[in-house]
């Protein structure tokens, strides 16, 4: 199980790296969240029939023509296909992750702040927050349950401002479209992650924690992948209706899922 | 074996968790205090509760002096062993006399009036909670180890899991606490888990981290073969726990107080599927086996259990007494209802699977009393469908004690009453020209 693991950590590495050298992502995602008129420019091309025919495309179009931007309608729509795809990610292979908000949410934030800068950011506040919680437990600080946590946030929150304080000085990182929100986010996302901790080994933990970012990395594929986006924005019926169906399949499903037939091969097999 | 037997997580909520257990099973499940006052109600064994801790008031009010040399604090709505505290004795000063106010726990740890205060009110917090609500947390009486298991868990109660379906105890596991589980009996805390042959009550096979081992670690002490003391008692309460609870499908833990016997610990409305890797059997195979028929009372569950989940000892019993050369005919010696043993000719008969009786000798020996009938079958032969009887059924064959499942047709015109079929013949070698002598 542990090898399964370690595998699937490596291959997303590469497949990470490979993506950052080969395909230029950050780059993809800044020409992305620039070419928002684009995608309203595909729409507006689009002809469309009689309002019962397609009645999605009419409200996408009304509310592009009164200021919504293509780029916030199109990633509504996707995020079906990402919450549907956790979903199915969970029940089919099995991999557990923090639920299903929290890699949904993850992947919004990288779509946001972009994925290198967003990952880096939930590991060094997962690291920090770690870090504070073993300190108070070594030094034997007792502390209640709530103000425990705050005090974590705390510690967390002191980091990211230093990092804020410190980007500038050293280069490197543009902190200048991160707003306030994603950060928001990624902290919060904090006292998730030490809940699943208590009572965790360190093994345990490092594995879902894995498991999350691969599914988030995915999720933000899935967001930003320009045809996905163009897929979403053309044809809104098929989409909706297509994930909904998924949806309603994947609650059927009753098999093992894929982890399974790993954990009991030693029963299969006798 | 077929995946097809096997119960996955998907199958397991959707097939049995959410349609069988209701919400307000659930509830009982779901509160360890709720849980232990339904099972008082019906008389069902379970650790007495000496304190409960429902806000902060209630710890600063509290005589702590007055409190046990040995306890358990634990959390209501705890989840997966977080959160227990288990106090063994009163820490002693140099003079050997005990402290009021200082413990050591099962891990050999010191721990004061002032970290139970603290730990009771992460408990309130919701701190060790499913979801983190506020919580209840209460004392509860410490429930030692059993003479039997001494040598087997290290420094914590070892506890019996039996997952009960339709009022029939399907699997059991005996989890042993490790030096790594920190005195925890659960699986993914690094205790052993060993799988429990359910006619008997022995253990079979043992595994740690999903692997099968042989022997408890860093030791040479064998992990099969050990009998769990009051064995048929602790089925029954298992089933009657989940019959009181309302739960169609679960996981009672079941823990063996040195004095006391038997005692419900706690009621799991999502048990593991570790279980199958510990008795190397598919847990869905068993459930769809029991699921159609009518089980009137907790005995009755546990018999019909113990009749359809025996292991095959086969194995060991060739290896011991080495294989028997047996005729077509033979003369086996049937016990009956009160032990008399009546000896009658039988038939090998391997074109069979069950052993077969006849009714009037059924009645005769009290075999198809009420009491010891199964469940009843439709049997389709050459000869049209019947109604059958399945009766419990032990016999003597060539000096072999076999205690086996048998069904009851009329026989009274054929030439033995009673054939004995494949199922009941492992270990035996029958010579086809060899007839009764």
């Amino acid at each position: 199980m542990k090898n399964f693991f370690l595998v699937l950590l490596v291959t997303t590495i590469l497949g990470f790296l490979i993506g950052m050298i080969f395909l230029d992502l950050p780059a993809i995602a800044q020409i992305q969240s620039k070419g928002g008129s684009n995608l309203e420019v595909t729409v507006s091309k689009q002809s469309i029939g009689p309002v019962w025919e397609n009645p999605v495309k009419f409200i996408i179009r009304g509310s592009i023509s009164s200021g919504v931007s293509a780029k916030t309608i199109s990633l509504l729509l996707l995020l079906t296909v990402v919450t549907a795809f956790i979903a199915g990610v969970r029940q089919l292979i099995g991999l557990q992750s923090f639920g299903i908000f929290l890699p949904a949410a993850l992947s919004v934030v990288f779509v946001v702040i972009g994925p290198i800068l967003g990952i880096g950011l939930f590991l060094l506040i997962i690291a920090i927050a770690t870090l504070v919680r073993f300190a108070l437990r070594k030094t034997k600080i007792r502390l209640q349950y709530l103000p425990r946590m705050a005090f974590i946030l705390w510690g967390v929150i002191v980091c990211v401002l230093i990092v804020l304080f410190l980007a500038p000085i050293f280069g490197g990182i543009d902190f200048g479209n991160v707003s306030v929100l994603p950060l928001f986010i990624l902290i919060l996302l904090a006292e998730d992650f030490i809940r699943v901790q208590l009572g965790k080994s360190v093994s345990a933990a490092v594995n879902l924690t894995t498991e999350t970012l691969i599914l988030a990395f995915a999720s933000y594929l899935i967001l930003t992948f320009a045809p996905f986006e163009q897929f979403a924005l053309l044809n809104p019926e098929i989409l909706l209706i297509a994930v909904a169906i998924f949806d309603f399949i994947l609650g059927k499903y009753i098999g093992l899922r894929f982890i399974e037939y790993w954990r009991f091969r030693k029963l299969i097999n006798s | 074996m077929k995946a097809s037997s096997i119960l996955g997580l998907n199958a397991r909520s959707g097939v049995y968790l959410t349609p069988l257990n209701t919400h307000k099973a659930r509830r009982i499940a779901d509160s360890k205090l709720l849980m232990f006052q339904t099972l008082k109600k019906a008389q069902i064994p379970t650790p007495l509760v000496f304190k409960k801790f429902k806000n902060p008031r209630d710890v600063f009010d509290y005589n702590w002096e007055s409190l046990p040399d040995a306890f358990a604090l634990k959390p209501s709505r705890g989840f997966g062993g977080e959160g227990i505290i288990v106090v063994k004795k009163r820490a002693t000063d140099e003079k050997g006399h005990k402290i009021p106010t200082v413990w050591v726990t099962t891990q050999r740890k010191r721990i004061t009036v002032q970290d139970l205060k603290l730990h009771i009110l992460d408990i309130l917090e919701g701190a060790y909670s499913m979801k983190n609500v506020p919580d209840v947390a209460f004392i509860q009486e410490y429930v030692g180890r059993h003479k039997t298991f001494r040598k087997y868990a290290y420094r914590g109660t070892p506890d019996i899991r039996v997952i009960v379906f339709n009022k029939i105890p399907v699997m059991a596991m005996l989890r042993l606490p490790t030096k790594e589980s920190g005195g925890h009996a659960n699986l993914h805390q690094g205790a052993i888990g060993l799988g429990v042959d359910i006619a008997t009550g022995i253990t079979t096979k043992a595994i740690w981290h999903g692997r099968e081992i042989k022997y408890k670690p860093d030791t040479e002490r064998k992990l099969h073969g050990i009998k769990i003391p009051h064995w048929t008692t602790c089925l029954e309460i298992a089933v009657k726990t989940a019959i009181i609870s309302g739960l169609g499908f679960t996981g009672v833990d079941i823990v063996l107080h040195p004095e006391k016997g038997p005692m419900v610990l706690e009621l799991n409305a999502r048990p593991g599927l570790q279980i199958q890797l510990a008795n190397m059997a598919g847990l869905k195979k068993r459930l769809e086996r029991v699921e159609d028929l009518q089980v009137r009372d907790a005995e009755h569950g546990v018999k019909i259990a113990k009749a359809l989940f025996a292991e095959r000892f086969a194995d060991r019993v060739a290896a011991e007494e080495g294989i028997k050369t047996i005729g077509v005919w033979e003369n086996v010696k049937i016990v009956g209802n009160k032990g008399e043993k009546l000896e009658v000719r039988a038939k090998i008969d391997t074109g069979a699977w069950k052993t077969s009786l006849d009714k009037d000798l059924a009645e005769k020996l009290g075999v198809a009393k009420t009491s010891n009938v199964l469940w009843t079958k439709v049997y389709k032969s050459s000869l049209g469908s019947e109604k059958r009887k399945v009766v419990n059924l032990t016999f003597y064959l060539a000096g072999r004690k076999i205690k086996t499942i048998a069904n009851v047709a009329v026989r009274s015109n054929l030439r033995t009453p009673i054939i004995i079929g494949r199922r009941d013949l492992e270990g035996f070698l029958i010579k086809s020209n060899k007839t009764y002598a």
